[in-house]
């Protein structure tokens, strides 16, 4: 068994999770805006098939992480990583190598605002196909099909396929948003805070989404929601001041906490 | 007493209320401060619609005499004619107003009728026959004489005439000193003096023996080189030659008699005078040819002409129809030219501002990292607004017109409006991609599109609506400004319409039109002005109005279907 602890002190490891070889692996992560250093030295590990949340307060630098999974990060003018580095399947991300459109095709990403074309939702999940160069109807048809069922969206919008995604409610449209990023195949899926637009009921059907997907994907969650990473989380990473103060199996993090600080932001004493 | 009380108890309720109700209105600096900017907004804000109401009131009021004047309801000739001249015939109630190409239908008409009636007159037909037998005896006259002609007096006459002229030039050759003194010159320029007067004397016969124009031309050409830097044996050689040149002169004139005589028997024998007066003007035109050879043989006059002189005088007359007008430029027939050219240039300017300014936009708000080199393009634009239309004008002028070589032309005034309305374009364009949501952008790219892909599927199309917007706009400036295209697409009148009488289609490109503005411009300000121009400018100008309104709705309407179909 690989033995991860040397590496990343902050993880403890419980084996029925984290039989295998890490998903995705940061080491020394040192991120910058300009001159502005968000993220300190951050080293973590995630396991294939495993719900991982990332908590702590705002500006603490989770999203920032997230977006590095991606290279979203690219978009931003000055961003860039001082130190360290992002492996992927033992891949470093940032390898001349490396081709980003091919990457996100892996990494997808569903963001805290939903955020569908304003076209049908039949053209919003066949979006990712079409721009691969996919032209077949009966591929993407069945493809559509198939991310709308695994995002228990199906039902609901079969009949108005052709109606403009904006119709839909906001937690349908969050929905559409994962099926859209399910239907070109992803290994890992990013989430920026997917439920913090969401009214309670549409947040339960998109956590127990979330939790479906677990079975085949390695799913990052972003959140400020602290209950919802203590109902959908394997493991649960917190940051503070852009460092990662712990990272360790959820209910160990919200009972047994190691460190203070994680302590008093669980109990609400700031954040 | 009990009024008084109660008098007294109203008082006392009335001080009471005023001490109990704070809210009692009181006046105060703030409120009449209040009162009056709320006034002074009012009023100005009343005022500048009242301006605009006038403004669209005068417009249309003046318009719609020229728009619904005459028989039908809208005046169909006014939008489908050429502008052409107003004929005026008779006055007050018999006044009849006429363009130009109806009145010269009209007179046609009189003309064909008068010669109907000429022609069937009594006395045509001995008319006729004289000046069949003056014609034939003339002709035979002329070609007698025409044997004689070779050494006739006229080759002394001229001969004499130009040896005037050798001899004086001979001279200022001769003493170029005196020469120069008299002239007060320096004796270096004597030669190119004379240059100047035997050209002059060679210009001037040309122009007073027609008939040997190419031959003259003929033989200054040759004898050119010899002519610039004469000396006197240059000057011996061109006279010599000259004399060699007036003997073939008599062979020149034979040979025109001898074509004249072929020409009207031919035309003569065909002449069948009920066919009308297009046919007489082929007579007539023979007649005029034959009176042009007479006066190049100057003074040689034949017994005959006199009297056919007279005997022509009552077919000139059975063809002369006199129809008195007034005459004003420009107030008769429409403005058609006008409405095709202003929408072409308003389409192909804004085909090419559109194109053009979003693909700057895209790079300005995509592509470019803010920096010190975006600012400088941002202000460039900046700038570009405003600059007078009339530099742009200019501008394209330059550019287009005289370096490109482009001409007065569709072409040249389509860059030059485009390059006007182009910072409008950019500045909406770059605003309405930067107004589309981010999270459009990030969703597409976190689904594997590369950038491109993503701005052609989930920027551009949800922009579009704004961009369109944005051309409205250019549409109605392009499609108003008058100084860019003077100097380099307008024509004051052009007869024919774009698409006619071009020669491969490039062509289409590279004509002038004639422009709505343009045409107000040139009815308003270039032709002497009278009772009926002001309908012109006012009827233009309505026209003009309504275009603006149909290709800015056209437009509105585009965007709002593709907004319908965008909506977020």
């Amino acid at each position: 068994m690989h033995n991860v602890t040397d590496n990343s002190p902050n993880t403890s490891i419980d084996s029925t999770v984290l039989d295998n070889e890490p998903s995705i692996r940061i080491r020394d992560l040192d991120f910058l805006y300009g001159e502005n250093q968000v993220l300190h030295n951050v080293d973590l590990d995630i396991f294939p098939k495993e719900i991982m949340a990332f908590i702590g307060p705002s500006g603490c630098g989770k999203s920032t992480l997230l977006r590095c999974l991606n290279r979203m990060n690219d978009l931003v003018d000055g961003a860039r990583i001082g130190n360290g580095t992002i492996e992927i399947q033992g891949i470093d991300l940032h390898d001349k190598s490396v081709d980003v459109i091919e990457l996100r095709k892996k990494v997808g990403m569903v963001f805290q605002k939903s955020n569908p074309f304003p076209k049908s939702i039949y053209q919003n999940v066949a979006y990712g196909l079409q721009i691969q160069g996919i032209k077949s109807k009966r591929v993407i048809d069945e493809k559509v099909e198939e991310s709308l069922r695994k995002s228990a969206l199906w039902d609901e919008v079969k009949d108005r396929l052709n109606e403009n995604a904006y119709g839909l409610s906001g937690g349908q449209q969050q929905r559409l948003c994962i099926a859209r990023t399910l239907a070109v195949e992803p290994e890992i899926i990013l989430m920026d805070e997917p439920c913090s637009a969401l009214d309670p009921v549409a947040t339960g059907r998109v956590e127990e989404l979330i939790l479906g997907l677990k079975e085949e994907y390695t799913i990052v969650v972003v959140t400020h929601n602290m209950q919802q990473a203590g109902r959908i989380s394997d493991r649960t990473a917190f940051f503070y001041l852009g460092k990662l103060i712990e990272c360790d199996q959820t209910k160990k993090i919200f009972l047994n906490p190691n460190k203070q600080q994680t302590e008093d932001y669980i109990s609400g004493k700031f954040g | 007493m009990l009024v008084d009380t109660k008098q007294v108890t109203e008082l006392m309720s009335d001080h009471k209320n005023k001490e109990v109700n704070p809210f009692s209105p009181k006046l105060s600096r703030e409120k009449v401060q209040e009162n009056l900017m709320f006034g002074l907004f009012r009023g100005m804000t009343y005022f500048v619609l009242f301006c605009a109401a006038f403004l669209f009131w005068d417009i249309l009021s003046k318009g719609a005499n020229k728009i619904f004047e005459g028989d039908g309801l809208i005046n169909w000739e006014f939008l489908t004619e050429h502008p052409q001249t107003l004929h005026v015939i008779g006055e007050g109630d018999e006044e009849i107003k006429l363009s130009s190409s109806n009145y010269y239908k009209l007179k046609d008409e009189k003309i064909l009728a008068k010669w109907n009636l000429f022609a069937k007159s009594p006395g045509f037909t001995s008319n006729l026959s004289d000046l069949d037998n003056e014609m034939i005896e003339l002709q035979k006259e002329w070609t007698e004489k025409s044997l004689q002609f070779t050494n006739a007096e006229f080759l002394k006459k001229e001969r004499d005439k130009i040896y005037n002229k050798f001899a004086f030039w001979s001279d200022l050759l001769t003493d170029i000193n005196a020469s120069a003194r008299d002239f007060e010159v320096e004796p270096q320029e004597i030669p190119g003096l004379v240059s100047e007067f035997i050209l002059g004397h060679f210009e001037k016969e040309r122009s007073r023996l027609p008939l040997v124009e190419t031959k003259i031309i003929l033989f200054r050409a040759q004898q050119y080189s010899n002519i610039e830097e004469p000396s006197l044996n240059t000057l011996k050689e061109i006279e010599k030659a000259y004399n060699a040149f007036l003997i073939e002169i008599p062979e020149t004139y034979n040979q025109a008699i001898k074509d004249f005589g072929n020409e009207v028997s031919l035309t003569y024998e065909d002449f069948t005078l009920l066919r009308g007066p297009k046919e007489f003007g082929r007579f007539a035109e023979a007649l005029v040819a034959y009176e042009t050879i007479r006066r190049a043989f100057l003074d040689i006059e034949t017994k005959n002409w006199n009297s056919i002189k007279e005997l022509i005088i009552p077919f000139k007359q059975a063809m002369s129809v006199s129809l008195p007008s007034r005459d004003y430029a420009y107030s008769g027939g429409g403005i058609f030219p006008a409405i095709i050219g202003t929408l072409l240039l308003v389409l192909g300017a804004m085909t090419i501002a559109i194109i053009l300014g979003v693909f700057c936009a895209i790079f300005l708000a995509e592509y470019g990292k803010p920096g010190k080199f975006l600012s400088l393009i941002r202000l460039a634009i900046l700038n570009l607004a405003g600059v007078p239309s009339i530099i742009y004008g200019l501008f394209g002028f330059g550019l287009f017109v005289i370096f490109l070589d482009w001409n007065v032309s569709l072409l040249a005034g389509w860059f030059t409006l485009a390059f006007m309305v182009l910072p409008i374009v950019i500045t909406a364009s770059e605003e309405s991609l930067r107004s589309i949501p981010q999270g459009f952008r990030e969703g597409s790219l976190a689904l594997g599109a590369t950038k491109w892909i993503m701005i052609k599927t989930s920027v551009l199309p949800f922009a579009m609506p704004g961009i369109l917007t944005s051309s409205i706009l250019g549409v109605a400036r392009a499609a108003g400004e008058t100084a860019p295209i003077m100097f380099t697409a307008a024509y004051a009148k052009r007869s024919e319409l774009p698409w006619e009488g071009l020669e491969h289609w490039t062509d289409f490109f590279f004509q002038g039109v004639m422009a709505l503005p343009y045409h107000i411009y040139v009815v308003s300000a270039k032709i002497p002005q009278n009772e009926y121009t002001s309908d012109m400018q006012y009827g233009t100008a309505f026209v003009f109005l309504f275009l603006v309104i149909g290709v800015a709705s056209l437009s509105m309407l585009l965007r709002n279907r593709l907004r319908k179909k965008y909506r977020w």
